[in-house]
């Protein structure tokens, strides 16, 4: 059965309601981001094919560079913004599950999570 | 900055484009930067994995909020494709750009020949299906139920909606049952969301063109929930290998940013104009595109 609470409403509309408001708003909190970033890369010149050291991804100057009101800052805020939005419908909907009491499908959610906390800490890894 | 807004543009093109035949824009952006930018087959990789999660989430959100996609169908595959991404995006560090590069030909030449199969293509041979993001005044991106140019493949329409009795059987596979059909092969299915998982990280793709089949023709998912999941999808999968590129200095925040904001553009726009657009000339020319763009890729592997 979908849920555990055997006779109770299925959760499953409810958390899909609630992911989905989770991803269109975050999806436009991400394109608003890049599109500053690339109307700052406009107005201020930069040139995607040929603007020298490429701008290394380092999360602590993120804010920084977006009080400064730098591109870069802008983008990868904006990108960032992108590749959380899957990881947060994943995290929402395991809550959702849980508290529906869908212990499989919250495990399910839960060994995502691990698969992609492994990607970060190989790819941490392989830097070091 | 000419060059920001052609990537812009080309972009936009590589979404709309997609978005009409079903693609997904990942399978066009690689060879876009490679051949067309210059940019690093790695490198181009990465962009479009953003690229292709930027599309998946405006789809995946609309999809839910219609109740179209299996949400935990989608969860249980998409921990496979996850593992399988986790993989490739370790392998394609590995591999020379000359084995990505043939990789990329043979993917194209098989999409390709599908395409120009289409016309002709019975029910039961799958052909590409890879969603752009849907909005909300129009039906999927992806195409519908028994739309045979889109899908090549003849799906009764009211498969979706006939009522099924609630199982009561404990096993995973009736755990994800949908209204109208029942999951099967469930263990094929998580076997071939691992390879999804591969090429989706070793090319930059969704992976739509393995998961939309191995879903609707093996598990007895009818295809609008098919395409809905499986855009879903994307964004996990995707996002498992694009963190190993990130942290790797694979993305260039310069490219990236204008090419995804392109794409997701121009997917927004195919999404809309879909259903008034004649794909038949449009379906020939990128069979004529992918011809050509896969000889290219195959000349990068060879080192012609």
């Amino acid at each position: 059965m979908p849920s555990a609470a055997a006779g109770s409403r299925d959760p499953g509309p409810a958390i899909e309601t609630l992911v989905a408001r989770l991803l269109v708003i975050g999806t436009w909190v991400a394109v608003v981001l890049v599109l500053a970033g690339v109307l700052g890369m406009v107005l201020s010149g930069v040139d995607p094919l040929d603007h020298g050291e490429r701008p290394v991804f380092d999360p602590g100057r993120v804010p920084a560079d977006l009080l400064a009101l730098r591109p870069s800052g802008f983008l990868w805020a904006g990108l960032v913004t992108v590749l959380l939005l899957p990881i947060g419908r994943v995290v929402v909907s395991g809550i959702g599950f849980l508290v529906a009491r869908d212990r499989r499908l919250a495990l399910v959610s839960l060994a995502v999570l691990v698969v992609v906390g492994v990607s970060i800490a190989a790819a941490i890894g392989l830097e070091g | 900055m000419t060059a920001g807004l052609i990537l812009l543009a080309g972009g936009a093109a590589a979404g709309l484009f997609g978005s009409l035949l079903g693609l997904g824009g990942g399978l066009l952006i690689v060879p876009l930067l490679t051949l067309g930018f210059g940019v690093p087959l790695r490198e181009a990789v990465a962009v479009s994995l953003v690229s292709v999660i930027v599309t998946s989430s405006a789809g995946a959100g609309v999809y839910l909020r219609r109740h179209v996609a299996n949400l935990r169908l989608g969860m249980v595959l998409e921990l496979f494709t996850a593992a399988g991404a986790l993989a490739g995006g370790l392998i394609a560090f590995l591999l020379e750009e000359r084995v990505l590069a043939g990789l990329f030909a043979v993917l194209l030449t098989w999409v390709a020949v599908s395409m120009a199969r289409q016309g002709a293509v019975s029910a039961g041979e799958p052909v590409i299906v890879a969603p752009g993001p849907a909005t909300d005044d129009e039906a999927p991106a992806a195409p519908d139920a028994g739309d045979p140019i889109a899908t090549g493949v003849d799906v009764p329409a009211s498969a979706a909606v006939e009522p099924v009795p609630v199982p009561d059987a404990a096993d995973l596979a009736t755990h994800l049952y949908g209204p109208g059909y029942r999951v099967r092969r469930m263990r094929f299915g998580m076997a071939a969301s691992v390879g999804a998982g591969v090429v989706s990280a070793l090319l930059g793709v969704g992976g739509g063109i393995v998961k939309v089949p191995v879903m609707h023709l093996a598990m007895g998912v009818p295809l609008k929930v098919a395409t809905a999941t499986s855009n879903m999808m994307i964004g996990v999968t995707a996002t498992a290998s694009a963190v190993i590129y990130l942290l790797r200095d694979e993305i260039d925040p310069y490219v990236a940013g204008p090419t995804a904001l392109g794409v997701f553009a121009g997917a927004s726009l195919g999404s809309r104009i879909a259903s008034r657009v004649d794909v038949r000339v449009l379906r020939w020319l990128f069979v004529a595109v992918m011809a050509y763009t896969a000889f290219e890729m195959a000349r990068r592997a060879l080192g012609l």
